[in-house]
């Protein structure tokens, strides 16, 4: 079940980013640590939307930012096109930072509020010196009007135009993937649509790579092209979104989508397939890290940690006793 | 200083435009003030050559006489004038204030952006430091430092700068660390930009305002301190004047000369004054979307029609909403955020009520508990219980049918227990208000209750605090003390919004089953469109304040008439469709509740408005399912529309991507009719539509 | 923070300020050899006094024999007066202890009710008006309000004594008359600080959900402001009480020397024209050390006032 384990990953060719067996611990005062991140890999092929799927304290935003070295993890891998990003510091870090952006769950949050939008969508290009040129084409893709929109400050914007102005400034410098965490979540339906639909234009016309973090299954089912689920800082199962939610293997993952309402897929109600809430990530239980709340759980669970094992195609989970059909 | 978490973020609203004149924002006193410490100023740096005696000028006028035309401030037990003395005196204080403002900045900010910025050891250290360095009492220290080295003004304006760079210190580092929690810090880091870059793009013009702001205050605290050491005779010597000595000097004559004591106590407050209100004033700028001291205009609402309509009762109904509205007078004129809501509930059923932010479902909740915030909120139609008006009772009746016939749950389990009561406390307040038990008896229910609603080991969490239980507890908890005077009707707003999607399902099952349990009537607000359609049995669609449409949920999700809904339902993705399936989009933004549309609210985002939207508001019009209701004039799925708008669209938009035929397997009322949706759905339109409205 | 964390922290606080404060007052110019003997003495007689003091010790020796005094209850003995100065000290606390808490007590009895009525409508003409005052009396200074209520009361009134001090063991009646004035001359511009701290955290926490909540159970508007919003809403004015003690004391410095109170205040300032070392290094340690000491006592108030911190 919720395990680690790197048998999912494609050969370092196909991949344009590869992370391999992600630690990421805060201190929790007293000597103990939060282990937000505890030994995830995943990879994206370019052109790829990876979709990141968990609930609250899975560590889906604390990988996010591990990815950007922000901070970086404790240890792992880190590969942007062959290039391991863990191993940078200083000004080689830097010079990677226009390849890889990232988009936050709080529009309002995430912009500079004494800064006018075209100065903040403009800040990439005057640090790298290249792409002020497409600052108003950016301003015009992401649907705000440059002649108007670039002197205003965020405030005078609402929620979904402040998440334009970021998609704007992660944009601009034409990077290779972009991280999204949340990016919908603190939106209304009718705005979240318009930016899912925005995104999914752009990643075609500037042949994006996408992680897209969510904890919304129907919208990561939307957007992406394979999903990872991640229960307490590990990984449960990986899968194209197809065979995910048709075929779901990982007793975690039939519960998150038993819980979703309406969600028409046949499952048993939520209530048989999870119980109780999530231990704490600072003593997590030993063995599988979902066994606590697992109606299938048995004595190997707690014993044994799971990895990821291939089960059909394209379709990986950390379970030992996965429900397979 | 540490402040409560929790507080509420800003609501998703456009403002109105930023150039509203930097003058009006900051208000007259701003100015006058600013003016008064000008005019100080000035005066200071004019004293010399100003048409006053000189100050040490004795017998300059007779002694002990108050203000007259030669001496406009009089003069003192020396016969010297006193306009002179004071106006010299100004030097020192406003010297030794600016100065001292300058060092303690120079010193202090640049340590506090440190300690705020790289936090960890730097933070520990310079805060230990400016801990110790705060434990000095100051006033004593320079006196002491004063006495010692000599009272020269040199010496007073370095004693108290550094006494205030504590103070600086604490004060940048703390909204440092603020913005430097922000993403947009993140953000800047994530594109590569330095340390040095981030400091000073990101961080230092969110902390120039409260800094210029603290400037001043901090000045006006150096100008007191100054004034009490030259009242004890430990600033700047004679014959040099000061405004804490000239005040020292009046006091023996205070008797017969008040006007020696008076009128330099008169400037020395004025200016003081006039430092603190600037400071004030620029600290309020701080908000950049809104200053606070902005008073609220009361300008007169209309008033709402007198509430003497008599509505039809209807059978069976617990509870029945009457045209309900609720105004709210802002400065942008009145909000309209609930405007003429009807609905029933019967017992043993949940009603839903579903729109997006803005829509007025919460404030409806609130305005049928007769919770209306604010003064001068105005709140119209009626409310009935069991066939009982409820507007008319008195604050105290409410108050007894609040306690005993309605439960209420709010959004975040975070915020809707008090932060500094145990549970036990707060679950047995309501039994032993309302049901008059005793500590005891309360306690022993309160623990019943925590175990119905599925709580472990009740009788420990009785005596923990908020923060020690997980969101899901916490929900649970607000649901016992919402169930525990046996309510009739439960109001749910967005209960689980804020948790997560398998305890989202805990909770609305736990609902549902006391309910069921103890056959109440379930008020369920939410913005989700599935778990409205899982869990409600009736449905009310709002937008804009107003009922768009409202009926059984099986009719109105399956059956849909009015285009908000359909564009609602059709813009959730769904979990049953493919991957990248196109999302239905709903041009524009949700209206201005203080200036809504003519006609029917929704027209301007309509894609099948039609010129009679724009005039003449839709009534409720019955549908063919027994109360399904819709307010519209073009509906959908009936013959009442004309098909001008259908086939036409391409939907493709620039990129070549079409944008049409959102409808998914799921739903079958809209699944036969994929044209109807793709005309005005070209997404650079959409775009624009959002940018230009409302500006 | 553990509690012996907490202690240790707060041991070496009290030695840093203790260090810091002889140190400065050892370096500024001027010794008390000068004052002793006179203009007149020979550089010899200085020499020789010197010595004797033992004032040609390092530092770290002078502060540890003093410090190594301190502990023992021997804050030495003034070169001017021969009187011990932990003697003169202990003459002097109490009056200065009284008017500190009576200002306090005076300043939270004014500033609370006053902010609960500002909040329960804010914006409102008692809102308004409490504003004004507040920011009056945050503008006066101590000196200023001093000399006008002595005006007012003492000399156009006679209502009560412009200065002198009844100690409270003599006769009470007289003792609250002279202690009267001078407190609320203190507590005046604290009154201002608090009740405006208190106002906007008052406003802010009735407009969260558990009020609204509270509101939605029945409860009445006086127990909701008084049980339930005011204590979440104490912490900004508990940490303002301990860190005002600093200018409260600054405060009492001049108030003692205005009214004529024999506290410590006027015997630092009386020290310090007398250019008694000694005398103004105990005060200057003991004003430290209550102060340390009361915002240690404010911290673990918190823990009383919001059970959030007490895990933090």
């Amino acid at each position: 079940m919720a395990g680690s384990g790197t048998a999912h990953l494609r050969p370092a060719g196909e991949v344009v980013l590869r992370v391999e067996d992600l630690f990421v611990e805060f201190p929790a005062g007293r000597g103990r640590s939060v282990h937000a991140v505890s030994g995830v890999s995943f990879d994206v092929a370019r052109g790829e939307t990876l979709g990141i799927v968990g609930e609250s304290g899975c560590g889906k935003s604390t990988t996010a930012r591990a990815l950007m070295q922000l901070p970086p993890p404790r240890r792992g891998s880190v590969r942007l096109d062959g290039v391991e990003l863990t191993a940078l510091r200083g000004e080689a870090l830097r010079a990677t930072r226009r390849r890889l952006q990232m988009i936050f769950q709080d529009p309002v949050s995430a912009l500079n509020p004494r800064r006018r939008v075209r100065d903040i969508v403009a800040e990439g290009p005057r640090i790298w010196g290249t792409g002020a040129d497409r600052v108003d084409e950016m301003l015009a893709a992401v649907g705000l009007d440059p002649a108007t929109a670039a002197a205003r400050r965020p405030h005078e914007f609402s929620g979904g135009q402040c998440q334009r102005v970021s998609i704007a400034r992660a944009l601009v410098l034409d990077p290779e993937v972009v991280i999204c965490d949340e990016p919908v979540s603190a939106l209304d339906v009718s705005v979240q649509a318009q930016i899912l639909t925005l995104l999914e234009r752009l990643k075609e016309r500037y042949r994006l790579t996408l992680v897209f973090i969510a904890h919304d299954l129907a919208v990561v089912r939307n957007v992406s092209d394979r999903i990872l689920v991640m229960y307490l800082g590990k990984t449960c199962e990986l899968a194209s979104g197809d065979a995910l939610v048709e075929r779901p293997a990982h007793p975690y993952t039939r519960a998150l989508l038993a819980s979703v309402p309406r969600g028409g897929l046949g499952l048993p109600p939520a209530d048989r397939l999870i119980s109780g809430e999530p231990p704490s990530p600072v003593t997590p239980p030993s063995g599988c890290r979902f066994r606590t709340r697992c109606p299938e759980a048995g004595p190997e669970c707690a014993a044994v940690e799971p990895v990821m094992r291939r089960i059909g195609e394209d379709h990986w989970v950390a379970c030992h006793r996965p429900e397979v059909r | 200083m540490p402040r409560p978490p929790g507080r509420r973020d800003r609501p998703d609203r456009p403002d109105r435009p930023e150039h509203r004149g930097l003058l009006r924002r900051l208000g007259p006193a701003f100015w006058l003030a600013a003016g008064w410490l000008a005019l100080v100023v000035a005066v200071a740096a004019a004293a010399d050559l100003l048409p006053l005696p000189r100050y040490d000028e004795t017998l300059a006028g007779p002694p002990r006489s108050g203000p007259s035309a030669e001496h406009p401030f009089g003069t003192d037990a020396l016969g010297r004038d006193l306009l002179s003395r004071v106006a010299h005196g100004a030097r020192v204080s406003l010297g030794v204030g600016v100065g001292a403002v300058l060092l303690g900045l120079a010193a202090g900010a640049p340590l506090g952006v440190l300690a705020g910025y790289r936090r960890r050891r730097t933070d520990a250290v310079i805060m230990g430091a400016n801990d110790v360095a705060l434990a000095f009492p100051a006033m004593v220290f320079a006196l002491a430092v004063v006495a010692f080295a000599g009272a020269s003004l040199v010496n007073v304006l370095a004693v108290l700068g550094v006494l205030s760079v504590p103070a600086w210190i604490r004060l940048v580092r703390g909204t440092t660390l603020v913005f430097a929690e922000r993403e947009f810090v993140t953000a800047a880091r994530a594109l590569g930009a330095r340390d040095r870059s981030v400091l000073w793009r990101e961080i230092a013009p969110n902390v120039a305002l409260p800094a210029a702001s603290y400037a001043f205050v901090g000045m006006a605290v150096t100008i007191v301190a100054e004034g009490g050491l030259a009242f004890l005779g430990l600033s700047v010597q004679a014959p040099t004047p000061t405004w804490g000595g000239l005040i020292n000097e009046g006091r023996p004559v205070m008797e017969t000369a008040p006007h020696a004591v008076l009128l330099p106590s008169l400037v020395m407050f004025l200016t003081v004054l006039s430092a603190n209100l600037v400071g004030d004033r620029l600290r309020a700028l701080t908000d950049v979307r809104q200053s606070g001291l902005e008073p609220v205009r009361r300008r007169p609402a209309v008033p709402l029609p007198a509430p003497g309509q008599v509505h039809r009762i209807e059978e069976g109904a617990l509870l029945q909403v009457a045209g309900l509205r609720t105004h709210l007078p802002t400065p942008r004129g009145t909000v309209r955020a609930v405007d003429g809501v009807s609905f029933t509930v019967r017992r043993g059923r949940t009603l839903a009520i579903v729109g997006e932010s803005g829509s007025g479902k919460s404030m409806l909740i609130r305005s049928v508990l007769g919770l209306v915030p604010g003064p001068g909120a105005l709140r119209g139609g009626r409310v009935y219980l069991d066939g009982r008006d409820l507007t008319g009772l008195s604050p105290e009746r409410m108050r007894r049918v609040l306690g005993t016939r309605f439960g209420a749950v709010f959004q975040d389990p975070m915020t809707a227990l008090n932060p500094v009561r145990r549970i036990g406390v707060q679950l047995a307040e309501p039994l032993r208000v309302h049901l008059g038990l005793g500590a005891k008896a309360a306690r022993a229910r309160g623990t019943e209750l925590l175990a119905s609603v599925g709580v472990p080991e009740p009788a420990r969490v009785m005596r923990r605090y908020p923060h020690q239980l997980s969101g899901g507890m916490r929900q649970r908890v607000t649901i016992a003390m919402a169930l525990s005077c046996g309510p009739d009707v439960l109001f749910a707003d967005e209960p689980t919004t804020a948790l997560d999607v398998t305890v989202q399902d805990q909770v609305l099952r736990l609902i549902r089953r006391q309910r069921e349990e103890r056959r109440m009537a379930v008020v369920l607000v939410s913005h989700d469109l599935a778990v409205v359609a899982e869990w409600a049995d009736e449905v009310v669609v709002m937008y804009a304040g107003k009922v768009v449409e409202r009926g059984p949920t099986a009719a109105l999700f399956e059956r849909t008439r009015m285009p908000y809904t359909e564009a609602l339902l059709a813009a959730v993705p769904k979990l049953t469709d493919p991957a990248h399936h196109p999302l239905r989009l709903i041009a524009g933004r949700p209206p201005d509740l203080a200036d809504p549309p003519a006609g029917c609210s929704f027209h301007p985002r309509c894609p099948y408005a039609r010129e009679r939207c724009a005039v003449e508001e839709p009534p409720l019009l019955p549908a063919e399912t027994p109360g399904h209701l819709y307010a519209c004039w073009y509906p959908r799925d009936t013959g009442a529309r004309a098909p001008a708008d259908t086939g036409s669209g391409t939907g493709t938009d620039s990129d070549g991507r079409g944008l049409d035929g959102p409808c998914g397997p799921g739903r079958p009322a809209a699944a036969g009719r994929p044209g109807d949706l793709s005309g005005p759905n070209d997404l650079s339109d959409l775009d624009e539509g959002a940018d230009s409205r409302g500006r | 923070m553990t509690a012996v964390f907490r202690a240790v922290r707060l041991l070496v606080v009290l030695l840093v300020v203790t260090f810091l404060s002889y140190a400065l007052l050892s370096l500024l110019p001027g010794d008390p050899v000068g004052q002793i003997l006179g203009g007149a003495a020979t550089p010899e007689a200085h020499e020789r006094l010197r010595r004797e003091l033992g004032l040609d010790d390092p530092l770290l020796v002078r502060y540890g024999s003093w410090l190594g005094g301190l502990l023992t209850g021997d804050f030495g003995t003034s070169y001017i007066t021969g009187v011990p100065v932990l003697e003169s000290l202990a003459d002097r606390l109490p009056v200065t202890l009284e008017l500190l808490a009576a200002a306090q007590l005076v300043a939270l009895g004014v500033a609370v009710p006053a902010a609960v009525a500002a909040a329960r409508r804010p914006g409102g003409p008692l809102d308004h008006a409490l504003t004004a005052i507040c920011f009056g009396l945050l503008s006066t200074p101590v000196f200023v309000l001093g000399v006008l209520l002595i005006l007012v009361f003492a000399i156009k009134l006679k209502l009560l004594p412009a200065t002198g001090w009844t100690p409270i063991s003599l006769d009470l009646g007289w003792n609250l008359t002279s202690v009267l004035l001078p407190a609320v001359t203190i507590a005046l511009p604290e009154t201002a600080v608090y009740s405006r701290l208190l106002r906007t955290d008052l406003i802010a926490t009735l407009q969260e959900d558990h009020i609204t909540l509270a509101r939605a159970r029945g409860l009445s508007p006086r127990r909701i402001l008084w049980r339930h919003a005011l204590r979440p809403s104490a912490v900004s004015l508990v940490t303002a009480v301990g860190l005002n003690l600093g200018a409260m004391i600054g405060g009492a410095v001049i108030v003692e020397t205005l009214f004529g109170l024999p506290g410590v205040g006027r015997f630092v300032v009386d020290s310090i024209f007398a250019r008694d070392y000694l005398a103004v290094q105990g005060g200057v340690v003991l004003i430290s050390v209550g102060y340390v000491l009361v915002n240690f006592a404010v911290d673990l108030a918190y823990a009383a006032v919001d059970p959030r911190i007490r895990r933090a």
